[in-house]
């Protein structure tokens, strides 16, 4: 009796390693899979959500539905940036304070900022931007914008995008070295994407307002606007204009906070 | 039976302290709660352009995402990002070798920091509700009570949901990922990205027998007063089923799911 | 018996698997499957009170012995019984008469006093307040804890935080007391305490004490009664001095030099030379001839004759294999 329970145990603890076995084998591929789905879900999702509103109108302010979708591809796009370069860098930031591999990085020859906020990728969340090309042009085509200029001053305007996000990052790291605390900017970083999710002027003021001045605006509204051919000309200007304002004034933060780490640790 | 209880006052307590401890995480987490509101802000603007969907005015659609932002903090899902943290950093051990059962453990790390976040939470709530005019919940001492007992079935069918989905990972290291699909889907029938009557018709239904609406949707619409006697009843029976069954599916799947890890090692 | 290990079998699958796309591939159809025996056929038994060193080679199964033990792993084959109980059932009784503790591996709670996790392990064991208070008096002043219980675990350094994990696992009075590598990554100092510590917390106490290291230190400290796993075999179960008698064949002589000089003439294996200071390997039979030359030749402040360090003892025993 004991004999044949010590067997039927063997053969399933055997039959449960071989099991885990054959999973432990998906697992890389697994974790491709994981997020490629994800991704591909959350993008599914987006578009199902947003049709809720529809049941209700044909337009929200001037959206239509196309054009939303163009909306919430610049949105993964983003996003899909933000979680490739800015969150795994801000991570590292802290970590470098705190076991001081920055003042390593410090005597490097190259630019400190460069290395800091360029060191690390997410290779896996690459995905999203690609994803929320598709997005776009689906969203595009499907808008009956014209084809001309705009094609130009969106790609003007979605760099300027990047750039405001990239500004925002290195705002965020010269704050997480003089504070010392990841993981609520990484909050900041993420609320803020999440809030250009919509455009801007769904949000009506005075909420509008804010979000125009603290440039939530230039993530998503701004390069959408741009493709459907409705940006205004005030906005073709001051959109780069306050970009480039941005970042040199997070530069100009960051070698602050510099000098003051250098100072501090003489 | 007591010992039990005991031990997780006694560890909620320990969690609660932790989650003090870090007022900046504390306050990212609160600034968390205005995600709901985004939503709100965009049925806002429904309303304001083409009239009050299935009779929602503006008022319905505040008071209920404000309750709703109170809710959202009530969710079990830290057990599932704990659960994998530990099983991947081999302190899952540690829990195994404590006599509490680690579901408790689990359990009573959430509720601490869940009554931390709610103590915080609540007061700017109830303030609000003193405040603004649009924020009528016009509760009757039964309903108060309905509405309590509510949200306490809300948060046990959401930790037991989350610890079900966590003993995956006995096999599987993509439970967050699995986590985040499930929860992605489940927000269409909770009452998150728009109350359930402003659903279409057939996920209305559906939804009313679905696990996720007992997290957020059932309690809230509960609290602003939009369900009768017998919609109350069903709702109340519908999440005790639910409850029933996922502690039934996890002492089931839970004797395998150790057993597996100590085949396999931790 | 308070452990009885009966022909305990612990066998792992694990994959191997080349890197590249094809071998993936291939591997989905066919996947390789490597088989990792951890432990193969481990026996002994350990009276209430004893404290049992195991020492071996990283990966020789002794961390596999004591998670089996704890119930943390369920054998392959064999059996195990601690206290009566079969550890992988995981009886809340048995839990409650056992501590583990894993060096570099956290039970504390991190952003708290060490105290907070203390008055939780109070209720989860089930400590009555008396025996509390008495246990932790006791500990905090045999650990020498007063000044580290009030401030968070994590500000602790590594020796504090050890000294405060031991506390926390011996609150409530374990009769069975597993230690994995507890002096890992420890200072000189703090290794002393530790050892110090769990000589006498046995003495006064009689815990079982299964203790693994690859430090040779903690267990010449500690234990009277050493086993020696390698490669998930048991090669040695014995005392120091019979390990060291039955593998050490020779001796180390220590030569402190009044100035530099030549040691050619000596015709012995040189160990080490740091100009000054000479160690000498000489095989038992030779210490008295070669003692006797070095005096002679060598301008000597002073001499030593010492037993092999263990680890080469053990590495010999390994060799024996």
């Amino acid at each position: 009796m004991n004999g044949t329970r010590r067997w039927a145990d063997h053969v399933r603890i055997i039959l449960i390693c071989w099991r885990a076995t054959v999973a432990a084998e998906f697992q890389y591929q697994a974790n491709f899979l994981a997020g490629l789905t994800l991704s591909i879900f959350w993008m599914v999702w987006a578009a199902a959500g947003l049709a809720v509103y529809f049941q209700f109108t044909g337009d929200l302010l001037g959206w239509t539905y196309p054009e939303l979708l163009v909306v919430t591809g610049l949105f993964f796009t983003v996003n899909g940036i933000r979680q490739a370069v800015l969150q795994p860098n801000l991570q590292q930031i802290t970590e470098y304070v705190r076991l001081g591999t920055l003042d390593f990085l410090l005597t490097k020859p190259a630019d400190t900022q460069l290395l800091v906020t360029l060191r690390r990728l997410n290779v896996g969340n690459l995905l999203d931007p690609g994803l929320g090309l598709i997005f776009i042009v689906v969203g595009f085509v499907l808008s009956d914008a014209p084809v001309g200029w705009n094609l130009l001053t969106f790609l003007l305007l979605f760099a300027t995008s990047l750039l405001a996000l990239y500004a925002l990052m290195v705002l965020l790291m010269a704050m997480a070295v003089h504070l010392i605390g990841g993981t609520e900017l990484q909050q900041i970083a993420y609320g803020a994407v999440e809030l250009a999710r919509f455009p801007v002027q769904l949000y009506r003021d005075p909420f509008q307002a804010v979000l125009t001045v603290v440039p939530v605006v230039l993530l998503t509204t701004l390069p959408a606007e741009a493709l459907l051919g409705r940006l205004s000309p005030y906005w073709l200007v001051a959109g780069p204009a306050i970009t480039a304002v941005s970042l040199v004034v997070s530069r100009l933060a960051w070698l602050r906070v510099l000098r003051a780490y250098s100072g501090a640790s003489a | 039976m007591a010992e039990t209880v005991a031990s997780i006052a006694a560890l909620t307590r320990a969690a609660a302290t932790t989650a003090t401890a870090y007022r900046g995480r504390l306050l990212a987490g609160l600034l968390t709660t205005f995600f709901p509101l985004l939503l709100m802000a965009v049925w806002l603007t429904v309303v304001a352009t083409s009239g009050p969907p299935r009779g929602w005015t503006a008022p319905d659609f505040i008071s209920y995402y404000a309750a709703a932002s109170l809710l959202w903090h009530l969710s079990g899902q830290n057990v599932i990002w704990q659960w994998d943290e530990d099983i991947r950093g081999g302190d899952f051990s540690i829990r195994l070798l404590r006599p509490v059962h680690p579901f408790w453990q689990y359990a009573a790390n959430d509720l601490g920091q869940r009554l931390v976040m709610l103590g915080l939470a609540a007061p700017v709530f109830v303030a609000a509700t003193l405040v603004l005019p649009q924020l009528g919940y016009h509760l009757t001492a039964v309903r108060l009570l309905a509405t309590v007992v509510a949200v306490l079935l809300a948060y046990a069918v959401s930790i037991t949901m989350a610890s079900l989905v966590a003993l995956l990972g006995f096999w599987s290291t993509q439970t967050t990922n699995l986590w985040m699909l499930w929860w992605g889907l489940g927000s269409f029938a909770s009452g998150w990205i728009a109350p359930l009557e402003v659903m279409p018709g057939w996920l209305r239904s559906t939804a009313e027998w679905l696990p996720f609406r007992t997290t957020m949707g059932f309690p809230v619409e509960l609290m602003t007063g939009r369900l009768s006697a017998a919609e109350t009843a069903f709702g109340f029976a519908v999440g005790l089923g639910w409850l029933a069954l996922f502690t039934v599916l996890y002492l089931v799947v839970w004797k395998p799911g150790v057993r597996r890890h100590q085949a396999v090692g931790g | 018996m308070a452990i009885d290990v009966d022909a305990l079998v612990k066998r792992f699958f694990v994959n191997r698997r080349s890197p590249g796309l094809r071998s993936s591939i291939r591997h989905v159809l066919r996947p390789e499957r490597h088989e990792v025996t951890a432990l193969s056929g481990v026996s002994f038994r350990m009276t209430q009170g004893e404290i049992v060193g195991f020492l071996g080679p990283n990966g020789a199964g002794k961390t596999s012995l004591l998670k089996c033990l704890s119930g943390l792993l369920h054998p392959t084959e064999g059996s195990a019984r601690v206290l009566g109980h079969v550890p992988h059932r995981r009886e809340p009784a048995f839990l409650r008469q056992i501590s583990l503790v894993m060096g570099q591996r956290n039970s504390l709670f991190w952003d708290l006093p060490a105290l907070d996790a203390y008055e939780v392990n109070r209720t989860i064991y089930q400590i009555p307040r008396r025996e509390y208070t008495e246990s932790l008096d006791e500990l905090v002043e045999l650990l020498r804890l007063q000044s580290l219980l009030r401030k968070p675990v994590r500000v602790l350094s590594l020796g504090e935080r050890m000294r405060c994990e031991l506390a926390g696992a011996l609150l409530h009075r374990p009769r069975v007391l597993f230690l994995d590598e507890p002096t890992l990554g420890l200072d000189v100092t703090a290794q002393s305490a530790v050892r110090s510590f769990l000589a006498d917390y046995n003495r006064r106490y009689g815990a079982t004490i299964l203790l693994t290291s690859h430090y040779m230190a903690d267990v010449t400290a500690l234990a009277s009664r050493v086993i020696v796993i390698d490669h998930g075999t048991l090669r040695f179960d014995g005392d120091l001095t019979t390990l060291t008698r039955r593998y050490a064949d020779h001796r180390v002589v220590k030569v402190r030099l009044t100035e530099r000089a030549p040691l050619g003439a000596l015709d012995v294996d040189t160990v080490t030379d740091d100009g000054l200071t000479v160690s000498l390997r000489v095989s038992t039979d030779d210490v008295p001839a070669v003692a006797a030359r070095v005096l002679a030749v060598l301008p000597v402040e002073d001499l030593s004759i010492e037993e092999p360090p263990i680890d080469e003892v053990v590495r010999a025993v390994f060799a024996d294999g």
